[in-house]
């Protein structure tokens, strides 16, 4: 086994569902300094990603939409770039460390996962958001590690996840996706010889309703808390069920739960797995 | 069983045990209907639901038990271990048996009614039985928290536990003497605690239980708790005594609670403290 695949082999033990690795130098093209991975950790000279499952096809079914905005994924794609920095410091003695994915200005975060997961060769970006899709499974969520161990790098891959064939023969049809269709609002593209050539997302729109509750409604809630002079509506609000469950989301949804997956719902990239008994 | 291979129950509750679980049970998930009101049975949330899959664990251990400091378990006790084990097991169903399955949210849907009851489908899976204190007690290993998975896979189900763990020889014994048991004594709905109850014919009855008044201490710190020094501190005119609620341990520690553990954290166990039932048949020394 090579040491490539040994620790492709721990990250997928540890609940990954694909691993995938990147040269740093190939995140020099299109990355701003500051945010490559021998910006963070120096010496850096692979970047390995983890994807992990996200919502099971049983929570796609469920006809209440409560159970998908609340429920906390796997997140095991996290679990699996520890084990894998466990196993490269502690058996292949190289430096390794989880690359930083939360946002530190506005959406900015230190190291973007959804380019990791490209260079890496575990998707494309999409029509829907610019989501990374796995040709496999669809829908994944990436974290990734820095090492300074030298690793064999997969490449890119060479056909694009999305359009799906029968997104792009719908689209040649009526000039339209299943999710530019379902979300006119957010997204809007189009596609030409099976292949996307413009995509337009509206983040901040998209955000407003992915996130209804978050760390931007507890804020929203806290100012409108803050600026209400009546005691008794103060109260109302504190105790309403609109602050409570952004409240909650603080602890329990973390970084990634979202309200809103109606792009990603359409989307037939990976639906074979969605088609259980 | 006839959709799925022999013995795929036993490798399903191997796996959840590998994977973290104290115990695990299977319901049929047509068993909820005669005592789950409707949009809270597995149906509802998953159409065709065959099977509920319940796993137990993530219990205090008995050296948290025995901790003299109250703040152990306080400050660290949660269920989020054993929901990991609820999430993989929903992705270990549908990746190996090709079922749909859905990991049940342990949030609340709406107020505190829960999507579906993890307590009934315990029960149902043959896991534990109530409690007089009101917990599901697992004849075994007693207190634990649980995490269930609704899935179209006709697991077999388990059946009922016939033989209760609750009430204990000794709360018997007690009730006998004193006509109260440990959990009615340390909290008498009579005398500002939560519960109340009786023992007739050998079994537990619970004849009343105050949730509302053991929300208030078994969450102290959490939510309630954020929301209610806030409202606090906006109706406070004074500017220091604001700063002081707002860095006050009692705000502190509730921000603390909510960003640590995801559902459950619980500030008060003095029912299951002195539950002879809760802490399981294994003797520690």
């Amino acid at each position: 086994m090579t040491r490539e695949e040994q620790v492709k082999a721990v990250g997928m033990k540890a609940g990954a569902r694909v691993v995938g690795i990147a040269p740093v130098e190939a995140f020099r093209a299109k990355v701003p300094e500051g945010h490559r991975p021998e910006d963070i950790l120096p010496g850096a000279r692979s970047v390995v990603v983890a994807g992990g499952d996200g919502p099971t096809a049983g929570a796609w079914r469920c006809p209440d939409h409560r159970v998908m905005e609340i429920t906390g994924y796997d997140l095991r794609e996290n679990v699996a770039v520890h084990a894998m920095c466990d196993f490269i410091e502690g058996t292949l003695s190289h430096r390794a460390i989880q690359a930083p994915s939360l946002p530190v200005h506005g959406h900015e975060p230190p190291m973007s996962m959804m380019h990791a997961a490209e260079l890496a060769g575990l998707g494309t970006r999409s029509l829907a958001a610019h989501i990374i899709l796995n040709p496999e499974y669809g829908l994944l969520y990436y974290a990734a590690l820095i090492t300074t161990l030298p690793l064999e790098p997969d490449q890119p891959l060479a056909e694009p996840a999305c359009p799906h064939p029968g997104c792009a023969a719908m689209y040649k049809r009526i000039g339209t996706t299943p999710c530019l269709r379902v979300c006119p609002a957010c997204l809007a593209g189009t596609v030409q010889d099976g292949r996307i050539q413009t995509s337009t997302y509206d983040r901040e729109k998209c955000h407003s309703r992915a996130q209804t509750y978050g760390i931007g409604s507890f804020q929203k809630g806290l100012l409108q808390i803050v600026n209400e002079d009546d005691r008794e509506r103060r109260r109302t609000m504190i105790y309403s069920d609109f602050f409570t469950k952004s409240i909650q989301s603080l602890g329990f949804f973390r970084d990634s739960i979202a309200q809103c997956f109606e792009c990603m719902r359409v989307c037939p990239v990976g639906r074979k797995y969605r088609k259980l008994q | 069983m006839a959709d799925l291979p022999p013995g795929s129950a036993a490798k399903l509750k191997s796996v959840a045990l590998e994977s973290g679980a104290t115990v695990c049970g299977v319901a049929d998930a047509t068993a909820f209907d005669a005592y789950a009101p409707e949009k809270h049975r597995p149906g509802d949330l998953l159409p065709g639901a065959r099977s509920v899959v319940v796993v137990g664990g993530a219990q205090p251990r008995e050296g948290d038990w025995a901790a003299t400091s109250p703040w152990v378990m306080q400050t660290m006790g949660t269920t989020e271990r054993i929901q990991g084990v609820g999430r993989r097991l929903a992705q270990y169903i549908e990746s190996e048996f090709g079922y749909y399955a859905l990991y049940v949210p342990p949030g609340t849907a709406s107020g505190d009614t829960p999507f579906l009851s993890l307590m009934l489908a315990a029960e149902l899976a043959g896991l534990g039985s109530r409690s007089l204190a009101g917990p599901v007690l697992n004849r075994e290993h007693g207190f634990m928290y649980w995490s269930a998975v609704i899935t179209t896979a006709p697991f077999e189900a388990d059946g009922v536990e016939t033989s209760p763990a609750c009430p204990a020889p000794a709360c018997r014994e007690m009730w006998d003497r004193e006509r109260t048991t440990p959990c009615l004594a340390t909290c008498p709905g009579s005398n500002g605690g939560c519960l109340s109850g009786k023992l007739e014919n050998g079994r537990a009855v619970r004849t009343f239980y105050d949730a509302a008044r053991c929300n208030t201490r078994v969450h102290t710190h959490w939510v309630g708790g954020f929301q209610k020094v806030l409202e606090e501190t906006l109706n406070e005119p004074d500017r220091d005594k604001r700063k002081m609620l707002l860095y006050g341990d009692f705000f502190t520690r509730s921000l603390w609670a909510i960003t640590y553990s995801s559902t459950n954290i619980a500030q008060c166990f003095e029912c299951m403290r002195v539950c002879p039932a809760a802490h399981g048949l294994r003797e520690m020394r």
